[in-house]
């Protein structure tokens, strides 16, 4: 048995007592503020870890109100884009309207009036700003101003910037569309050319849009398609001095678009002539050696002329050239000729494909001599270009038979339909883009609600307290230190001086 | 023989009285402190031979001795250091763990809001009140950096406050045991009739005396055969010796002022302990709690203000301002606290510059020099970094800081005291109040010509770190170039392009990166199936159009026998004169592509045509090692135009790493003649390219070489705070337990028993009164022989 010294009961009863009290102590801090750890002394492990599950958990927060600014700037766009695709349809309507051909000039004044303001309409739409006066089309520059009049038509002044938000740790989404690339950079034409008439026709010849055929031929070169032939001249040097007619067509069908010579052969008085294909080199069949009557037609290969007699006979070798009618196509950025490949032209067939480059296109009418059109590499054409130069078109065109009968009018509103097309396409691909960048910010949203739940529960795990196990050891530990008050007051009574007497 | 019967009484009742003393002195001292119980030791008289036999003479008082065990009083010794030691750390570390645990209010989360408050500056770049809120974050993080450093320094001079103290009490300690030693020696009466008794409330006293210096700092003690006791503390320092005792101090340290170090006198010299001489006890506590727990917490702090600061900065820089101007500093960040050791002989003034955040620790360092080398000493853990023989070079980053002697030298011997992140907490500030200094914007910008006939698009691009060779002086942080508008147009066939600008200085650059000019008979060799290009400043005299080589084989080396308009560099360029830079390929993939393709330099012809030589990746092309035999003037290069593939969609070209210090990706195809232009940025109010790269230092590893984020390295802090007091609250319990244990064996044999000295009285009360019975017995004897005579 161990012998006691008096002070150490009563120091260890007091510092066991000690003890208790500040363990109770602790777990009734624990129960008052919640939390499992009161510093991180109490679980160094979990209060490292918990605040960087909070760090997380507040980035998460972080990134569902980014989340929430991307989601409003994009359903703005989203709606006024909505606006400018109503806006642009019923410009394509009026557009179509003004093809009838039982329009007047007045009326079609007074379409291009009603267009001029559906354009200026257009303009506000794309001058729109958000809640803070920001312009949701200007790029970067959301304080410029991006659209405005000047001496080159409707321009640009934002740049082609788009801010990002970062809607998760690790996905950026655009939450804004530069304003160049929704009505500025939208190609002309089908995408990769643009066939216009010249501007000089005076032909009923309508090219249409055209298409590709073969993409790898494609040079991006520009083209000219010209009409002419149907000439006829005397050949420098001539002896005779008799005429030749002016060609005519009478049949379309049998017109080779070759260049022909008529040559006179004077034997034994008798004057003669041939036809020579030049473009092939062969004889005409059964123009060879034809007895020349002065004033008689002469008619081969769909053409039609006569030759009358000057005040000088003919002699042998004399020959005028004729050449019948029919296109070319020039390369204009190389300077060379590829339809035909020889001298002479194609003859013209009314809505037949032209096709060079691997581009084809069709004319319908008829083209007069002298006529041409164009195919150039599709450039960009604003959405507000397109408008104006159809208001202007509509304004000035005055169709007069002189002219073609209207076929510059049907040429413009041709290419003003297809880039109305070409227009409200973009600005429907850039509003898919839109809604899918809308459809991914809302899924994430739902990720990131799970995920901000998730941060929760483990902060919850890792450093709250358990309230039920907290008062029960509240009550274990209140119930031991009321024992050892109990006993260590009956025990230091306890003393044989008690009984000394 | 009955005299006898008084004398053996007298004794009797003469050791009971002593024996009453001795337990009422016990009674007495049952609650003082040290105080060891005492018995008195009693033994028969020597009995007389009265011839009948030896008879008794009663009993002899030898002495009055204390009850003590040494063995056990010198294992409460031991313990008792231990747990003094175990509770001063854990009071300490407590006061540490309870400042940063603070979760609401800590750094912590002031870090989130500052990083939340930068992605509303990126949802709204525009918008001063975000940016105002950003700035508002920015002032609370620095305000919770300098709050918690201001608690920490308290806590370092309350320290320093508690180390004098405890100085002066084991000077005081030591007084006293040297009195006591000379008073034991006296008392113990060596050489006097008192000699062989020992007294023992002064040995009590003594030993209380030395248990009182053992809780401030472990000493050990040599009894010697005069009485004292010499103590001695650490690796056998003398505390006391005899009577002599000596005094300790606490001064600065020689090597940072702002700490004490504990020294002595002697002759008239401070001779300062090692602190690995002062373990135990609450002074070793203090010490060692300051040196690696107090300091290493506030280095650990300011390394993440610093990191904040610096990083922020340095994005900052990278960005355009709401003003147009390029970002500036938003935040000072603390520079390394240099200090020179007291000792030093040489004249050197040191600096240090944060040279890189990522590289720092939380160590501290001493630059050292030998009279030869310099070498940089990282204390945490000894490891030398050789600096070499100086001077100092600027670039010899140890640990992300360098240091610099600003004047004078430092002599053989002589070191300083370089903590790079003390002050980081203590020094970082908000440096600007204006919401429009808030860098959200990137300074160039790309755009695509509207007239573009192609698909290309070119991205809004990305600012480089700088070049080492040519930083921008005013703006250090990026290109001297970085804000020259550059053209980028593709050439017919758009499998090349050729970068021009109206800017002199680019074409400087290029000519200062990339020496234009090859030597008359220098070799060239293509390093790479990278895509050689031959093309030439307009103005330049290189090769003419139409250089021609015979023939290209795999194999054969270039050499360039041609000097580039006879003289060593190309000519100056003309004001307003458009320069051509040079032509690169398209290339698929986004390979990147420098400014020159040959190795070391690039081969210039001066060719309208741009000849291009080589091929995109996915053509023919050269391959690796082409070289040309022989180029002159003159000659032609065949290049077949069908070995350069078509542009396929969505190719990418990353205009060259390096180029004036940005990267814009073009992809998609562009078509000959189609132009993307790469200049300064304008009126972006709308741009929040800056800011969400600043928003994003919030998940980089940007500290501890890359393995760690500014709230990691938080957590990392708090955790290891946490960790070492939830150790030392452990081991400061079961320490406290087991000297618990120590005291009551101790007590056990030395302690009071209040019963037992209860039992003692009446036991003593019992023996006087017989012996007094005894005595009456005596008398009753003498009465009856004497009134035998009446």
């Amino acid at each position: 048995m161990m012998r006691l010294s008096s002070s150490t009961i009563f120091d260890s009863n007091v510092a066991g007592m000690g003890q208790q009290q500040s363990l109770m102590l602790k777990t009734q801090q624990q129960i008052s503020t919640g939390r499992r750890i009161l510093s991180a002394a109490d679980d160094p492990a979990a209060a490292a870890q918990a605040l960087v599950v909070s760090q997380s958990d507040s980035a998460n927060t972080q990134y569902t109100s980014n989340r929430n600014a991307a989601q409003s700037s994009l359903a703005l766009a989203e709606s006024t884009l909505q606006s400018v695709t109503n806006l642009l349809q019923a410009v394509k309507s009026t557009a179509v309207n003004a093809g009838n051909a039982s329009l007047s000039n007045s009326d079609r004044a007074s379409l291009a009036t009603q267009l001029n303001s559906q354009l200026q309409d257009l303009v506000g739409l794309a001058n729109s700003t958000d809640g803070a006066g920001n312009y949701l089309f200007s790029g970067f520059q959301s304080g410029t101003q991006p659209f405005a009049n000047t001496a080159a038509g409707m321009s640009y002044f934002g740049d082609n910037g788009q801010r990002n938000v970062q809607i998760s740790a690790s996905r950026q989404v655009p939450s804004s569309d530069s304003g160049a690339d929704v009505f500025m950079r939208i190609k002309n034409g089908n995408g990769t050319f643009v066939a216009q008439a010249g501007s000089t026709n005076v032909g009923s010849g309508v090219i249409n849009t055209g298409s590709v055929l073969n993409p790898a031929a494609v040079t991006g070169d520009s083209y000219t398609i010209a009409f002419g032939g149907l000439t006829s001249q005397a050949v420098v040097g001539n002896t005779g001095t008799g005429a030749i007619s002016t060609p005519t067509v009478t049949s379309q069908a049998a017109v080779t678009g070759n260049d022909y010579s008529v040559t006179f052969t004077v034997s034994a008085g008798v004057t003669t002539y041939s036809v020579t294909n030049t473009t092939t080199g062969l004889p005409v069949a059964g123009m060879a050696a034809q007895p020349y009557v002065s004033g008689q037609n002469i008619s081969f290969d769909g053409l039609q002329f006569n030759i009358k007699d000057g005040a000088t006979p003919f002699v042998t070798g004399d020959t005028f050239t004729v050449t019948s009618p029919g296109y070319i196509v020039t390369d204009n950025t190389t300077a060379t000729q590829v339809v035909p490949a020889t001298t002479g032209r194609l003859p013209y067939v009314d809505g037949q494909a032209i096709s060079f480059g691997g581009m084809q296109v069709a004319i319908q009418g008829t083209p007069a001599s002298g006529d041409t059109f164009s195919v150039a590499p599709s450039a960009n054409e604003s959405i507000f270009k397109t408008i104006s130069d159809l208001v202007t078109t509509l304004k000035t065109g005055t169709p007069t038979p002189a002219n073609g009968g209207g076929t510059s009018l049907a040429n413009k509103l041709n290419h003003a339909l297809t880039s109305l097309d070409n227009s409200l396409n973009n600005v429907l691909t850039v509003r898919s883009s839109l809604g899918s960048r809308l459809n991914e910010i809302s899924s994430l949203q739902t990720m990131g609600d799970s995920l901000g739940l998730q941060y929760k529960q483990t902060l919850s795990q890792l450093q709250d307290v358990d309230m039920t196990k907290a008062i029960s050891d509240l009550t274990q530990q209140k119930m031991g230190l009321q024992a050892a008050q109990q006993s260590f007051a009956a025990v230091s009574t306890l003393s044989l001086f008690s009984y000394l007497k | 023989m009955a005299s006898n019967i008084f004398t053996a009484a007298l004794t009797g009742m003469n050791a009971a009285q002593y024996g009453i003393t001795t337990t009422e002195h016990n009674i007495s001292n049952a609650s003082t402190p040290g105080y060891s119980r005492q018995q008195v030791v009693l033994s028969p008289s020597i009995a007389q031979n009265y011839g009948a036999g030896f008879v008794g003479q009663g009993v002899d008082i030898t002495g009055v001795k204390r009850v003590y065990d040494q063995f056990l009083n010198a294992q409460v010794l031991q313990g008792q250091t231990q747990a003094s030691y175990l509770s001063s750390y854990n009071t300490a570390i407590s006061q540490i763990d309870n400042l940063l645990s603070n979760s609401t209010s800590g750094v912590s989360v002031a870090m989130q809001d500052l990083f939340n408050g930068m992605n509303g500056v990126a949802n709204n770049p525009g918008n001063v009140p975000s940016r105002q809120a950003f700035l508002g974050n920015a002032q609370t993080v620095v305000n919770g950096f300098q709050s918690i450093d201001q608690q920490l320094t308290t806590i370092a001079s309350g320290l320093n406050g508690q180390i004098s103290n405890n100085v002066t009490s084991i000077n005081s300690y030591a007084r006293q045991i040297a009195a006591l030693n000379s008073s034991i020696k006296l008392a113990s009466g060596t050489g006097t009739a008192l000699a062989g008794q020992q007294p023992n409330d002064l040995l009590d006293q003594r030993d209380q005396l030395i248990n009182q210096v053992n809780q401030i700092v472990q000493t050990s003690t040599v009894p010697q055969s005069d009485g004292s006791v010499s103590v001695f503390i650490g690796n056998g320092q003398a505390l006391v010796m005899g009577s002599r005792a000596l005094t300790l101090q606490a001064i600065p340290s020689s090597s940072d002022p702002g700490k004490l170090d504990i020294a002595y006198q002697s002759n008239g010299q401070n001779i300062t302990l090692q602190q690995s001489d002062l373990q135990g006890g609450s002074l070793g506590a203090f010490l060692n709690f300051r040196d690696q727990s107090l300091e290493p917490a506030r280095s650990a702090l300011g390394r993440i203000a610093i990191g904040l600061a610096t990083s922020f900065n340095q994005q900052n820089q990278l960005g355009q301002d709401l003003n147009g101007a390029p970002g500036g500093n938003l935040f000072n960040a603390a520079v390394p606290q240099v200090t020179p050791n007291a000792n030093n002989s040489g004249t050197a003034s040191v600096s240090g510059t944060i040279a890189d955040v990522s590289g720092l620790t939380t160590s501290d360092y001493q630059l050292k020099f030998d009279g030869t080398n310099y070498s940089m000493v990282r204390l945490s853990d000894k490891t030398v970094t050789s600096l070499g023989a100086g001077p100092l070079s600027p670039s010899a980053v140890v640990d992300g800081f360098t240091v610099n002697i600003s004047s004078g030298a430092m002599a053989a011997g002589d070191s300083f005291l370089i903590r790079p992140t003390a002050n980081g907490a203590r020094d970082i500030a908000l440096l600007t109040n204006d919401p429009a200094k808030i860098a959200a914007a990137a300074p160039i910008n790309g755009s695509a010509a509207l007239t573009n006939t192609g698909t290309g698009t070119i991205a809004s691009g990305t600012v480089n770190p700088p070049p080492s060779a040519a930083p921008d002086p005013a703006h250090p942080l990026t290109d001297l170039n970085l804000l020259k508008p550059v053209t980028i147009t593709f050439n017919n066939l758009p499998s090349t392009y050729s970068l021009t600008s109206s800017n002199a200085s680019i074409a400087a650059d290029v000519a200062s990166a990339t020496p234009l000019t090859v030597g008359p008979t220098s070799v060239v060799t293509v390093a790479s199936t990278t895509n050689m290009v031959v093309g030439a400043p307009v103005n330049g005299g290189g090769f003419p159009p139409g250089t021609t080589v015979g023939s290209i084989t795999n194999g054969t080396t270039f050499v360039a026998q041609m000097s580039v308009g006879g003289a060593t560099n190309p000519p100056a360029p003309v004001s307003g004169q458009t320069l051509q830079v040079g032509n690169y390929p398209y290339i698929s993939g986004g390979v990147s592509l420098s400014n020159a393709t040959v190795a070391g330099s690039a081969v210039t012809v001066a060719s309208t045509a741009n000849l291009v030589v080589g091929a995109p990746v996915s053509g023919a092309g050269f391959p690796a090692g082409t070289t040309i035999a022989s180029i002159t003037n003159g000659t032609t290069f065949v290049t077949s135009a069908a070995a350069v593939p078509a542009a396929a969609t969505g190719q990418s070209i990353q205009v060259g790493n390096t180029f004036n210090g940005w990267v814009a990706q073009i992809s998609g195809a562009p078509a000959a003649g189609d132009v993307f232009s790469v200049g300064q940025n304008s009126n972006a109010s709308g741009d929040n390219r800056n800011a969400l790269l600043m928003a994003g230092l919030q998940t980089q590893n940007l500290m501890a070489n890359g393995t760690a984020s500014l709230g990691a390295l938080y957590s990392q802090l708090v955790g290891d705070v946490g960790s070492k007091a939830q150790e030392m609250g452990a081991t400061s319990l079961a320490q406290n337990n087991m000297v618990a244990q120590m005291v009551t064996s101790q007590q056990s044999v030395s302690g009071v028993n209040l019963d037992e000295e209860a039992a003692n009285l009446m036991r003593y009360q019992n023996a006087y009164q017989a012996s007094a019975k005894a005595m009456q017995i005596a008398t009753t004897m003498f009465d009856t022989l004497l009134s035998l005579g009446k």
